[in-house]
């Protein structure tokens, strides 16, 4: 059987700073299939965003390993897509620009290549005829779809996302949701989805991991009982809700 | 779903302005004249002008205690346009020299600074040391160690103009989203390319409020050494109208002086306005 | 003027500046102070042609304050210049300053008290219990004190205000100060203060009140009088002239004045020229002669800048700062 794209092998985190030590994470071990969407959950500070860094290599373990297709992860890995909390885009830079910016600051230019590709995720993510926009004149939800966008751009195999609809309304967190199912039904990919949303998670992902609090450590891994493709209807669905619900108790009794 | 839905574009944050003008029933020439920026500043200026100068004749206030506004234009004219020029351009060159050196020093310095720690802790203090030193009592040593010509008095102004234009420059350089960077460390990037692509354009609005601050300082910077040493300049010919008793000579001088700094300052800010439009703060 | 006449006068000046007169020995002069008309006599040599006639390409440069001049000559900024010699002999008895003085300009000094008329201050002995006015670098506060004591007047018993040199009247003529203490050499332009202020301006020299002294000279750096000696005395001799031709012919030498520095009125330089002359020209010249530094009043010079500055006026002999070698003969 082929490796896993992502292994964490009783990993443990502990950060030593002036303030003292904080132990974020410890013995974590858990595997993300190739083409696996796992959404995890977690109260705040229990190091789901470090678990993030740790794939993309931008942290190094205390202890245990993190393994991206079978290697052991030492330093930063440019195969992988960052989407961030907060769009963080160049103020300065046109969407367009924005999109393409990994290929210009990697190697200091942009092929056509990748500008067709920067043209067609603009597309795909809704923001055809917004390319030459600056950030400033759009909205958060869209601000964020070019913050997508931007992290397709190299291909990634591997896609990182950090609460990426947190700062959203209800209402465009709904769409954004309904159309990442539409991109990577597309074209599928690793995708690690950090929220704090159940019914969120239990809508996109294949796979739901629920952690405890600091020091974080997985409490338990929930496959979703609902096949792709999936759609607005699915929300409706009765697995959908039921998971929600068992997830919801879940995290209010344990993890908080 | 390909469409961008309605409610997410109108989100925006653009709104059209309330219509509360109060010269709205104005012809349109005088509307635009009215509401045209500094009308209203020009406007109040020319009145307390008059003011003064009636005050000043009613009450026969003597010229040195304070010289009526046509004794200073009378001494505008009285002195020649090739002196002024003269004294104009010893004061610009001055200034401009110094204000570039700093910046051509200032941000490399702290771009370096935020690159190494060590340099950054060992240098901080002595930037503070030297911003804390007044001017006025190490420019005489300054002078008499460098020299004629315009290198003390560009030294003088490039030591005042300096702090700040290092302080904002290592701000903007470390408020970068931290983001950004994980991103920029993600993608293997070179590591001066973090500082041109991200760093020093997320610094542009900081550096911008520096220069501001630092134009007129070197203004200030000029003037201070002029008083020291020198041949010419607006400030040497502020303390010689000065040292003649010639009062509303000096004050021209003053009024000159304060013409330069405020177009120097308007020259910056029209400079970040076309240059780097999206750095100006957001105006509802 | 027109834009095209301001440039052509402006490139015109400046290739006057730029370009030397043909095989002129350049010389650099610093003034005390910044130009005005107690100056005159180096702007005559410069613009009556007594500089170039003595082969000499001779440029100004400015200062603040005697001490001022005489570290910029000592650093060889300037060749010569003009200071106050009770400057340099506190300057060469603390430190060996390299600079040396050549030429005895003003054989009194400039020192005074002004006072507006009433009749309430008529001597500096009257200063007892009043307030006066100063600036902060002049150097006639070293010598105010002396002059209080010769008067039997303590320093503490007179209050000392420091201020701006150009605030000094203002404060006089307001009544804030009950006298200023300046220099002859504006005797005019405080009269002329009064005068729009309706008050009449009384000046008490120094000089009556027994401070005899030499004052303004002219100082050489050094290594220039070794170096170029030759340029030193035909320079002094130049200078002597111009002084000179400044008493015969006062507004020339302020026209003079006036030509190089456009920034400064005729009548103001023609005023100031006038209080200066006295200072070069009286008795003490009609007995020595222009110019000349006699042994007794230099040591009484020396004895007053010592009591003046609490040095021990044995530590230093006088006769070490001045050379007599430049004077040029009678
Ligand atoms: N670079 C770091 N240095 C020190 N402590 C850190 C660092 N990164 C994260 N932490 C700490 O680790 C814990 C987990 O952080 P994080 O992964 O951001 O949590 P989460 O994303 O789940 O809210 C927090 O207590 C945080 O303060
Ligand atoms: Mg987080």
């Amino acid at each position: 059987m082929a490796s896993p794209a992502i292994r964490f092998d009783r990993l443990g985190q502990v950060f030593d700073t002036r303030s003292g030590r904080t132990e974020a994470l410890r013995d974590v071990s858990f595997e993300v299939a190739r083409h696996e969407f796992v959404a995890i959950l977690g109260p705040s500070g229990c190091g789901k965003s470090t678990l993030l860094r740790l794939i993309a290599g931008l942290l190094r373990p205390t202890s245990g390993s993190v393994e991206v297709f079978g290697l052991r992860v030492g330093e930063p890995r440019d195969d992988i897509g960052i989407v961030f909390q907060k769009p963080t885009l160049l103020p300065w830079a046109t969407v367009e620009d924005n999109v393409d910016f990994p290929a210009r600051h990697k190697r200091g230019r942009v092929s056509p290549e990748e500008r067709e590709r920067a043209a067609a995720l603009l597309r795909m993510v809704g923001l055809e005829g917004f390319a030459k926009r600056l950030p400033d004149e759009l909205s958060g939800g869209m601000q964020q779809r070019v913050g997508i966008a931007r992290a397709l751009l190299m291909d990634p195999d591997i896609l990182l996302m950090d609460e990426p609809f947190s700062a959203l309304d209800a209402l465009t967190r709904e769409v954004m949701g309904f159309d990442l199912l539409r991109i990577f039904a597309e074209r599928p990919k690793t995708v690690v989805f950090i929220t704090h949303s159940v019914s969120e998670a239990a809508l996109l992902a294949d796979r739901v991991l629920v952690m405890t609090g600091r020091p974080g450590s997985v409490l338990t891994d929930v496959v979703v009982p609902v096949g792709r493709p999936r759609g607005p209807e699915t929300a409706n669905e009765k697995a959908i809700h039921d998971l929600s619900a068992y997830l919801r108790s879940f995290l209010l009794q344990k993890a908080a | 779903m390909t469409s961008v839905p309605t409610y997410a574009a109108s989100s925006s944050k653009r709104q059209p302005k309330a219509m509360t003008d109060p010269v709205a029933g104005a012809s349109p020439f005088f509307r635009r004249l009215a509401t045209a920026p500094g009308m209203a500043t020009l406007g109040s200026l020319i009145a307390v002008v008059i003011l003064w100068e009636l005050t000043a004749r009613i009450f026969a206030i003597p010229s040195y205690l304070l010289p009526t506004p046509s004794s200073v234009i009378q001494s505008f004219s009285s002195i020649g346009y090739d002196r002024w020029f003269v004294h104009v351009w010893a004061t610009l060159r001055v200034a401009m020299i110094g204000y570039a050196l700093s910046i051509v020093i200032a941000i490399p310095l702290a771009i370096l600074m935020l690159r190494s720690p060590f340099l950054s802790r060992t240098l901080y203090p002595l930037l503070v040391v030297v911003q804390s030193t007044p001017v006025v009592a190490v420019a005489p040593i300054i002078i008499v160690s460098l020299g004629a010509g315009d290198a003390p008095r560009v030294v003088i102004t490039c030591l005042i103009t300096f702090f700040p234009l290092v302080v904002s420059t290592a701000t903007g350089l470390a408020a970068t989203p931290p983001e950004l960077i994980e991103l920029s460390r993600s993608l293997r990037a070179p590591a001066w390319r973090e500082i041109t692509q991200i760093r020093l354009p997320f610094a542009v609005p900081y550096i911008f409020s520096a220069l501001k601050i630092s134009i007129t300082l070197a203004v200030i910077g000029a003037v201070v050494a002029e008083f020291c040493a020198s041949e010419a300049g607006v400030g040497y010919f502020i303390q010689f109208s000065t040292s003649m008793f010639r009062l509303p000579q000096a004050w021209a001088g003053l009024i000159v002086l304060a013409a330069m700094s405020l177009a120097l300052f308007q020259l910056v800010l029209f400079a970040q306005k076309s240059l780097f439009p999206w750095s100006l703060p957001k105006k509802d | 003027m027109s834009l095209r006449a301001t440039l052509t006068s402006f490139a015109l000046a400046s290739s006057l500046i730029a370009a030397p007169a043909l095989a002129a020995d350049k010389v650099i002069f610093q003034l005390d102070w910044l130009p005005g008309g107690d100056k005159a006599p180096i702007y005559v040599c410069i613009h009556d042609g007594f500089c170039r006639d003595a082969g000499l390409n001779v440029t100004i440069a400015s200062g603040r304050g005697s001490t001022d001049a005489i570290s910029r000559l000592a650093a060889g900024s300037a060749d010569v210049g003009v200071a106050d010699i009770g400057a340099l002999l506190a300057a060469k008895a603390n430190e060996n300053v390299k600079v040396t003085a050549i030429f005895s300009e003003f054989n009194k000094g400039p020192h005074a008290l002004y006072v507006i008329k009433s009749g309430r201050i008529g001597s500096m002995a009257d200063l007892k219990g009043k307030t006066i006015a100063t600036s902060p670098f002049t150097s006639s506060n070293f010598y105010l004190p002396l002059v209080l004591k010769d008067k039997g007047v303590e320093s503490s018993d007179v209050k000392l205000i420091k201020a701006e040199p150009g605030s000094l009247g203002p404060m006089l003529m307001a009544g804030n100060v009950d006298g200023i203490v300046a220099w002859m050499t504006d005797l005019t332009r405080y009269r002329n203060q009064g005068k729009e202020a309706g008050k009449e301006i009384v000046v008490l020299p120094w000089s009556a009140a027994g401070l005899e002294l030499y004052s303004a000279s002219l100082i050489a750096n050094d290594d220039f009088l070794a170096k170029r000696p030759e340029v030193a005395k035909r320079f002094v001799e130049a200078y002597k002239k111009s002084i000179e031709f400044a008493k015969a012919e006062p507004a020339k030498a302020a026209a003079a004045v006036k030509a190089i520095v456009a920034e400064i009125s005729t009548e103001d330089v023609e005023g100031s020229l006038n209080d200066t002359l006295p200072l070069i020209f009286n008795e003490v010249t009609d007995k020595d002669g222009l110019g000349v530094f006699e042994p007794a009043r230099l040591a009484e010079t020396w004895r007053r800048v010592s009591a003046a500055q609490s040095i021990d006026p044995a530590k230093f002999d006088p006769e070490k700062a001045v050379t007599r070698h430049f004077i040029p003969a009678k």
